[in-house]
């Protein structure tokens, strides 16, 4: 246990805007947190600096004891941080097995995959994803649910510890969905920390056992989901501000 | 464990290259390598021997220097526009130490890549924070920076000026000779390059070209290996550009760094068809024969209109170039491969 992600008063401008304004937040080792907010409350930028994709205007990350503030996306994945795009992206021109092959040959990959060869490994993530019959084909044919998955295969290809999903179920059928959320709950049960973002309440409730909310960039509610979705400021967020309301 | 590796490779090697042989692709390319060993015996006629084979072996230069571009550009998708900047210092680096400092042809040719190696970093470390179109910019901008500097700059002078250096010696005297050198050099750039771009390293490269910022959060060092890429490309480049130095046995600044040496590679590559290496080789054959052609047509007379074909001949590439855009955007080489499996699968009664 003890706490594996730090984020200490983290804000983010982009010009005149402010993305995300003195956000702070701990994540203790092998739980298993959502964060929500309604459509631009900020959730993607955390992901994006706590990921390296973006680098913080002020404010500190810490991860594993390591401050990571401000480190080249690269060298954050090699420290265990692995995540999903809001938007799927894959290498387009290359079969399923060389889309993992890929993370399995960076610096963290080679650790766990050198052992049966990078290629042996790959194909045993694919299988945890139940994408193994389709190894050979490129991903532009897959359907949107099955790149869903390559997803997180690509991202479990440098073995994390920690996992940073950013709206896994957008776009996808309730069955789709309940599939992803079987994969994702046994990440969890095999010990990766797990942070999930979604918009829609409904979906986030039912999967996590806490959940931070955000609303304009701030910090507004932390705690159980019927705690939070109860939160009179969160439903405003959701809602707007009305007489006789909630 | 990894000696082991290697010797069962070895072994093996013998029956993969029958079982390769066998295959449609392994069959063509060996029946393409027997007709250009056998080529430089077919006459003993002088023009035979001192124009026509030479057209091949330049034919075979350029197929190295495509080659490297299309291995920095469509295998790792690191856009160069400014090519020529390697071909051109190799081929100076080696003039130089040949004529300047005496030293033996071979090390000359081996300092001349290194040289230009040493440039693909140079260069890489500062473009590679450029992307797409921006890059092509950056690099064509270096290539124009260097022409103007060993062409008409203040330090002109010191860079041999617009004469370049002369008297180089041939790789050999018989063309013949320098024909099977030259050919052996690009059967082996062409199975090193293929092989990188067939291994993890070109695996890598291609996840760079398709989505650099899933490479990324994929705990790839995405620029360490954008930087391996123009290295590596930087190299075979400059082997073809030494290569192009001796063949002509001297360097100037317009004939090895001007603009136009990149845009052949270009045209080269994108005409056999991009991401394919072999594609870079039919480029150039049909490129420098087709000049070659040009030039022995000459000055066509219809009525009183006298027009001189080998000066139209940029008009001429330009145009199969917009015909081969509008018409197979991923070159000629596949289609042409797919025609003949066909036929070969039917005369293989398949």
């Amino acid at each position: 246990m003890g706490i594996i992600l730090e984020v200490k008063n983290l804000t983010k401008k982009f010009g005149g805007l402010t993305a995300v304004n003195d956000f702070s937040f701990e994540i203790q080792r092998g739980e298993y947190v959502g964060l929500i907010g309604p459509n631009g409350a900020g959730k993607t930028t955390v992901f994006n600096l706590i990921s390296g994709f973006e680098k913080p205007s002020s404010g500190k990350i810490r991860f594993d004891g390591i401050d990571i503030t401000g480190l080249k996306p690269y060298k954050i994945v090699n420290l265990g941080i692995a995540r999903t795009f809001q938007l799927v992206r894959s290498f387009k021109f290359l079969s399923l097995l060389d889309n993992i092959v890929i993370p399995c040959l960076s610096k963290r990959g080679k650790k766990v995959s050198k052992k049966v060869g990078a290629e042996a490994y790959a194909s045993s993530i694919l299988a945890s994803v139940g994408l193994v019959d389709r190894a050979r084909i490129p991903p532009v044919i897959l359907p949107h649910g099955d790149l869903r998955k390559l997803q997180i295969g690509k991202a479990l290809g440098t073995n994390p510890q920690f996992l940073l999903l950013d709206e896994p179920f957008s776009g996808l059928s309730h069955e789709e969905q309940e599939v992803l959320t079987e994969l994702i709950n046994k990440l969890h049960d095999d010990g990766v920390t797990i942070f999930i973002t979604g918009h829609v309440l409904r979906e986030l409730m039912t999967l996590v056992p806490r959940v931070i909310a955000m609303h304009q960039g701030k910090f507004i509610a932390d705690g159980p989901p019927q705690e939070v979705a109860n939160n009179k400021i969160v439903l405003e967020a959701y809602l707007g501000r009305g007489e006789g309301f909630a | 464990m990894v000696k082991e590796k290697m010797k069962e490779k070895i072994n093996n090697f013998p029956g993969y290259l029958k079982s390769w042989g066998t295959t449609f692709i392994g069959g063509l390319t060996i029946l393409c390598l027997i007709i250009l060993t056998v080529i430089p015996f077919l006459s003993n006629d002088l023009k035979y021997v001192y124009v026509f084979l030479p057209q091949f072996t330049l034919a075979m230069i350029f197929a190295i220097f495509a080659a490297s571009w299309d291995l920095l550009t469509g295998i790792s998708g690191q856009i160069s526009f400014g090519h020529a900047i390697f071909f051109g210092v190799a081929g100076y680096i080696c003039a130089y130490f040949i004529d300047y400092q005496g030293f033996p042809t071979w090390v000359a040719i081996v300092l001349g890549s290194l040289g230009a190696v040493f440039f693909g970093l140079l260069i890489g470390i500062p473009c590679l924070r450029l992307k797409g179109p921006y890059l092509a910019l950056g690099t064509l901008a270096f290539s124009l920076i260097l022409l103007k500097l060993f062409l008409q700059g203040s330090l002109a002078h010191i860079f041999f000026g617009s004469e370049g250096i002369s008297g180089l010696p041939s790789l050999s005297d018989d063309p013949i000779i320098e024909y099977f050198i030259i050919f052996i050099f690009t059967i082996i750039s062409f199975i090193v390059i293929i092989q990188i771009s067939k291994s993890k390293l070109g695996t890598i490269f291609k996840s760079i070209r398709d989505d650099e910022t899933g490479a990324d959060a994929s705990g790839i060092n995405t620029t360490k290996y954008k930087v391996i890429a123009f290295m590596i490309s930087a190299f075979f480049a400059g082997l073809a550009g030494t290569f192009y130095a001796l063949y002509n046995t001297a360097v100037n600044p317009t004939g090895n760094f001007g603009t136009l040496n990149s845009f052949f590679a270009i045209l080269m590559a994108s005409l056999g068809g991009l991401t394919t290496i072999t594609g870079a080789a039919l480029g150039a054959f049909f490129f420098i024969f087709l000049e070659y052609i040009l030039i022995e047509i000459g000055v066509i007379e219809i009525g009183n209109l006298i027009i001189d074909v080998s000066l139209w001949k940029f008009a001429i590439f330009a145009l199969i170039l917009i015909i081969v855009v509008r018409f197979a955007e991923r070159g000629i080489l596949r289609p042409i491969l797919e025609h003949l499996k066909d036929l070969w699968d039917v005369l293989m009664g398949r």
